[in-house]
This record gives structure tokens, C-alpha cells and sequence, in this order.
């Protein structure tokens, strides 16, 4: 290191140069603390800054919406389109093949059916080999059989199910003299929700899933970055830096923040842009009701990400370098998957026990309340519960934090960190 | 003037620093030394409230050092430590601020400084893309931002190339003459030698020795050494002295009892002619060896 300008010392101010030597006396560089805020803010806006200017963060991001549009997109796509299936039918099925063309809109408005004569058995299968016919037609000795090449034709199986059935019924009533409306008589099953229906709960189970995978998605992203930071500043040693200038206290406060500002920032993205794709589909009636659940699930997301963020940072804290991050965040990845699971898979009456409990709570009370039948108090003791939780962690997460910091040379372990000497 | 009084440190059984006490006089270049291990940087880190105390106290222009004290202290910890992927001027902008800075105030400094360092027109660029030369540059000005009112240095010359050291040496002096109290760690003694106002010496915690590097010089017992025109033999028979080395007509001695130094020089010019008789101070780093002995 040279200096550039031995004639002109690197660190005198000029006002210092003109001899002022006041300035230099230590009372006066004490300068005021403050002056741009509280630490915390400090912290928090670095936080933000140095991701939101981050490619690989607006990257995933976009990627991420350009997903969510796509899959909404394909949804919508998917629901709309028509099935065109060819089907194939030798002369002894010809009847049969041509009532179920004729049917096929009747009882499915997204299956189209188109004939093609065939020969025979051999021209079937060869018809069948070269895609010619997606299916082939024809009787078999207790009923009737429709061949594929290898894979079932959903859609078509099923119109011709019904439509076979109804013909030979028809004529198996006629037979017998009498018809088919009298043998069928009293025999319909239907089905009928007390809430809802069957499409909401549907709707229901779909966003509830979106909610689970969100909240467990952006845990686990933040979580990780959060944890990483935490060991870069450890690692490189500025945390001493800044222990000495500020508390860890807000330190860890700025960090927890800004990386919860960002979850959120980002939850909000995806929400508006799936409410919004979502009106552009055939569920855009269901845009209003989902709103107030949504409203809650931000509230739940807020107070269960603050809670696991302390954790990540403590995760962090004991590791000495990135490769010990595996090691010290393994009890919060299970955690974070037991949400997960549990979130997508809890019903009954586990689900409404889990609901109540934090942290699972943050996603299994806004599925509740997505479901329906949720007592308005409800979700208010689960957020409030979530929130004590929050605070604990958050209280827990600051002693561990704050004292594994600043301990260098390998892992600390949980009981080290939390009986250590500051 | 920064004082460290009987300060001590345990980690588990261990007791890492053990009853230190020196003093980091305004205006001086006090020198810490010790081997690796030996409570250098626990006692740094100490001093800066990284660490807590287990025992003693520091002392700030005569009182208890406050957070706000150390707030003003530049510190630079062992291996450094800014962010390495993200822009230096952004980096020490914001650890200025964290010092209490305002942010216009802080950007104009550090640009100032940037400039100074030759940095000037890399201001965007990521810690990590820069020499090692330059990141240590980097470095100093996060330590010394804003004005510092005390410099704790934590082997601030480890990794530099002599011209980066000189350069080093040139920054910290201009602090000393303005008053400010430096004190910095080292393995390399000659360097201290060549720098430092006064040296603390540590060892398994201990504070061994203290002092300007005159006073450590001349603080062992007494040593001459006497060249004569002829054989030096006689020396040996002269009392209240050891012989350390006897060569042809030179000898070196350590003076047992006071004033066998002045009958020495007599009975030498009695003898015939004296080419040389000078006190032999050790060099530091021989008191170096004895003190953590």
C-alpha cells in the first residue's frame, strides 16, 4: 500500500491541514449518535438494498411469477379445451361407435368424437399401432371392449362407458318389456354439500396447498439467505465491526426485518398475481371469497416468518463457516417440513388441533379458514398464539444469537451458545 | 490515554487473559506482542466490547469506557472483515453510519478517502475483485471511519508487502501526531522495533514485560563490550563480572556488581590500548525471547 500523495497525509481533512487541531481531540470526534437513524433501520435498509439490487433474487422472482402466470394460465387452458379423441370401430361395432360420436357432447361437453371405419381386428391394431385411432371399438363376448395402444383415454373411456350403457340397457328394457327410465328409477346417487359445493371445496383445497407451499417456500428461501448472511458477517469478521458501533441486539432486529419486509414484498407479489390471473379464469368468481382469507394468511405469514427468522438467524450463529450451515439448520429444515406436510396433509380433527398450534398454525389456520365453518374467533387465538410464539423465539433467538456470534473456532452448540459468558 | 486494568478473561477452564494491565498513552505507538495464543486479540476484543470481561476494567481518558467511547475507537479485528460482495463504497458508507454518521456526511468522507487511497474510481466494485493491497486499504478506512478517537488494530500489517507496510506505518503516525492512542498486535518484532512508542509483551495470558523500548532495552542487567589492542584473556580473572564471549581481544560481560564496569576500563587502559568499550543493549527481540521464556 502506497500512499498516493506523500505531500498530502491520506486522513487530515483540509480544515485539520489548516491546523485546527481542536478537531482532533477525541471529545470532539465523539460524534453524535443518531444522525441517520436508529441502527436498526440501518441494518434493515442494507438488508433490503443489497437484495432487491441482487440479480439472482429479482431473477427468481420473475421466474417465479412467470410460473404463477403460466400455471394459471395452463389451468384456465386446460379447462376450456376440447378433447378431440378418435375412435375406431370394426362392422360389428359400427352402431355402437356411431351412437357414441352422436352422444359423446351430451355427456361431455369437452370430449369430441370422431369416427373411422375399420376392417377388421388387423387393421385395428395396425390403425391403433400408427395412431391412426386413439381407441378401437368392439364387442367382446360378456359386453364390450375398447382397446388402446398402451395408455387409457380417460375422457373417451369414460363417454363410452355411459353410452354403452345406456343402449344396451335401453335394449336389454326393451327385451324385457319394460324401459330403461323404469329399471333406473330411484337409483340416482347425488351428492350435495352443507357448505359450498363440491367446486369451492375444490377452489379450496387448491389455494389452501398455494398457501402451504408459499409460506414453506419463502421460510425456507429467506430462512436460508438469512442464515447465510449471518455467517458471511461472521466470517469475514465485520460483525466485530459492528458489535462495537451498535448493539447486536439491533443488528439482529435490522436483519429479521428487512429480510421479513422482503418475504412479504414478495408474498404480496405472487398473491396479486395469482388473484389476478385467477380473474381471468372460469374461478373468477371465486376472487372475492378468497380474499379475506388471503388477508388473514398474509397476517399468519407475517407473524410465523418473524418467528422462524430469529431461528434461521441463530442457525447462522453457531455455524463458524457456510459448510457448518447444513449441520446447525437441519432441526428447522425438518421443521420446516413437518409444516409443509403437515399443512398439505392434516385434516379432521388434527387439522383443527394443528391449527391452534404455532408455528404449523401459520399455514394450517388460513386452510382452515379457506375451507369454511370457522368460528370468528378462531383465527384470532391461533394469530395471537402464533404471535406469543414469536416473541418467544424472538427473545430466545436474541440470547443465542447475540452470544454465539462472536465466538470463533468451529460449531457452537445450542447449550454452548446459550450458557456462554458474553 | 487508554488503560487496561488487570483484565481477565476465562474460556471454560482456560484463563485466556490473566490479570493484564498496560496503558495506551495519547499520541503513542504501543505495541502489542506475544506468541500465537498468547490473549493478544481476547484482549483487543476486550477493549472494544466485542468480547465481555470476566475481571477489570478499562479505563477511557480516566473513566470507565462507555459504548459510546468505543463507538468513536477505530478497530480493525484479526482477518479483517467488510462484506466482500458488495460495493466498497456502499460497505463503508454504511459501517460509517453504523459509527453514527449521517449519510451525505459519510458519502463525502469515504468518497474523499477512496480518493486518497487511489480507490477513487472503483468505488462500485465489489470487495472481492479488488488486490489484496487494496481490500486492506479498504480496510484501514473502515477503521478509521469517522475520525477515529483511538485506533485498536489487530495485526494491521499481516499479508502487506513492505511498500504496503511502509505506507501503513506513514497512516498510523499521522494519528499519533494528532493525539491519538494506537495500539496494534504483531508477530513481526522488528517491525514493532522500528515503530512502536512502547510495547506490551504477553504470554499465556501474562502481561511479561511493559514499556517504552528503551526502558525494555535497558531495563536487564548491564552488558559491555571491550575490544583492546591486545589479548582480552585477562578479563576473565576481573571480578564482579561474567564473561559471555571471549574472542582474540574482544569480550563481551555482564557487570555482576555495580561499578565493576569503571574498574574494568581502568585496568584496560592501564593494560595498554582500548579500541572499544560500549554498552550492549539486547535487541527486542531477544528480550522478546527471554520475557515469554
Amino acid at each position: 500500500m502506497s500512499t498516493p500523495r506523500p505531500s498530502s497525509p491520506p486522513l487530515r481533512s483540509p480544515e485539520q491541514r489548516h491546523g485546527d487541531p481542536a478537531m482532533s481531540t477525541p471529545r470532539n470526534a465523539q460524534r453524535s449518535p443518531g444522525s441517520s437513524g436508529p441502527a436498526w433501520l440501518l441494518v434493515t435498509r442494507r438488508e433490503v438494498v443489497s437484495r432487491i439490487t441482487d440479480k439472482s433474487f429479482l431473477l427468481g422472482t420473475a421466474l417465479m411469477v412467470a410460473m404463477l402466470v403460466g400455471f394459471i394460465g395452463f389451468t384456465a387452458w386446460q379447462d376450456e379445451k376440447t378433447d378431440t379423441v378418435t375412435l375406431g370401430a370394426t362392422p360389428e361395432g359400427l352402431a355402437m361407435a356411431r351412437a357414441i360420436a352422436d352422444a359423446a357432447p351430451e355427456v361431455d361437453d369437452k370430449v369430441e368424437v370422431t369416427l373411422v371405419e375399420l376392417d377388421d381386428q388387423v387393421a385395428a391394431e395396425a390403425a391403433l399401432g400408427e395412431d391412426e385411432v386413439d381407441a378401437w371399438l368392439h364387442p367382446v363376448a360378456d359386453g364390450w371392449e375398447l382397446t388402446s395402444e398402451s395408455s387409457e383415454q380417460d375422457s373417451l373411456t369414460d363417454v363410452v362407458r355411459v353410452v354403452v350403457r345406456q343402449q344396451v340397457l335401453a335394449e336389454n328394457a326393451s327385451a324385457s318389456g319394460t324401459t330403461a327410465e323404469a329399471l333406473e328409477a330411484g337409483s340416482a346417487v347425488s351428492t350435495d354439500f352443507l357448505r359450498g359445493d363440491a367446486e369451492k371445496a375444490a377452489v379450496a383445497q387448491a389455494v389452501g396447498f398455494v398457501f402451504v407451499f408459499l409460506f414453506y417456500f419463502a421460510a425456507l428461501i429467506f430462512g436460508m439467505q438469512l442464515a447465510s448472511s449471518v455467517i458471511e458477517e461472521k466470517q469475514s469478521r465485520i460483525v466485530e465491526i459492528i458489535a462495537a458501533a451498535i448493539p447486536l441486539r439491533h443488528l439482529l432486529a435490522g436483519k429479521v426485518l428487512g429480510n421479513t419486509a422482503l418475504a412479504v414484498i414478495q408474498l404480496l407479489i405472487y398473491l396479486a398475481v395469482g388473484l389476478v390471473g385467477l380473474s381471468f379464469t372460469p374461478y373468477k368468481s371465486y376472487v372475492p371469497a378468497l380474499s379475506g382469507p388471503t388477508v388473514w394468511f398474509i397476517g399468519f405469514f407475517l407473524a410465523g416468518f418473524v418467528a422462524l427468522a430469529c431461528l434461521w438467524a441463530v442457525a447462522g450463529s453457531l455455524a463458524s463457516r457456510t459448510e457448518d450451515l447444513q449441520a446447525t439448520s437441519t432441526p428447522l429444515t425438518m421443521l420446516m417440513l413437518a409444516m409443509f406436510f403437515g399443512g398439505v396433509s392434516l385434516d379432521g380433527r388434527g387439522q383443527v388441533i394443528a391449527s391452534f398450534v404455532p408455528p404449523v398454525s401459520a399455514v394450517v389456520m388460513p386452510k382452515r379458514i379457506l375451507a369454511g365453518g370457522v368460528e370468528w374467533w378462531e383465527p384470532l387465538v391461533a394469530l395471537g398464539l402464533l404471535a406469543a410464539f414469536a416473541v418467544v423465539t424472538v427473545w430466545v433467538g436474541e440470547r443465542l444469537y447475540r452470544r454465539a456470534l462472536l465466538q470463533t473456532g468451529g460449531r457452537v452448540s445450542l447449550r454452548q451458545a446459550w450458557s456462554a459468558a458474553e | 490515554m487508554l488503560e487496561i486494568r488487570e483484565l481477565t478473561r476465562r474460556f471454560g477452564e482456560l484463563t485466556a487473559v490473566d490479570q493484564v494491565s498496560f496503558e495506551v498513552p495519547a499520541g503513542q505507538m504501543t505495541g502489542f506482542v506475544g506468541a500465537n495464543g498468547a490473549g493478544k486479540t481476547t484482549t483487543m476484543r476486550m477493549v472494544m466490547g466485542v468480547l465481555g470481561i470476566h475481571g477489570g476494567e478499562v479505563l477511557w481518558q480516566g473513566r470507565p469506557i462507555t459504548r459510546l467511547d468505543r463507538r468513536t475507537f477505530g478497530y480493525m479485528p484479526e482477518e479483517r472483515g467488510l462484506y466482500p460482495k458488495q460495493p466498497i463504497l456502499d460497505q463503508l458508507v454504511y459501517v460509517a453510519q453504523l459509527k453514527g454518521m449521517g449519510r451525505t456526511e459519510a458519502r463525502s468522507q469515504v468518497q474523499e478517502l477512496l480518493e486518497r487511497f487511489g480507490l477513487g474510481d472503483r468505488t462500485k466494485d465489489h470487495l472481492e475483485k479488488l488486490s489484496l493491497g487494496n481490500q486492506q486499504r479498504v480496510q484501514i478506512i473502515a477503521s478509521v471511519l469517522p475520525k477515529p478517537a483511538a485506533l485498536i488494530l489487530d495485526e494491521p500489517f499481516s499479508g502487506l508487502d513492505p511498500l504496503a507496510v511502509d505506507s501503513m506505518v506513514d497512516l498510523l503516525r499521522e494519528y499519533t501526531r494528532d493525539d491519538i492512542p494506537v495500539l496494534f498486535s504483531s508477530h513481526q518484532l522488528d517491525l514493532v522495533e522500528r515503530l512502536c512508542d512502547r510495547l506490551v509483551v504477553l504470554a499465556q495470558g501474562r502481561r511479561v514485560a511493559a514499556g517504552t523500548v528503551s526502558e525494555l532495552r535497558d531495563a536487564g542487567v548491564p552488558r559491555f563490550r571491550l575490544v583492546l589492542g591486545g589479548d582480552a584473556g585477562w578479563v576473565r580473572d576481573h571480578h564482579g563480572l561474567e564473561v559471555l564471549d571471549l574472542d582474540g581481544a574482544t569480550a563481551l560481560v555482564e557487570v555482576r556488581q555495580t561499578g565493576a564496569e569503571q574498574q574494568l576500563i581502568a585496568e584496560a587502559t592501564s593494560r595498554g590500548d582500548v579500541h572499544e568499550f560500549v554498552r550492549v543493549r539486547p535487541a527486542l527481540s531477544e528480550i522478546y525471547r527471554e520475557a515469554i521464556a
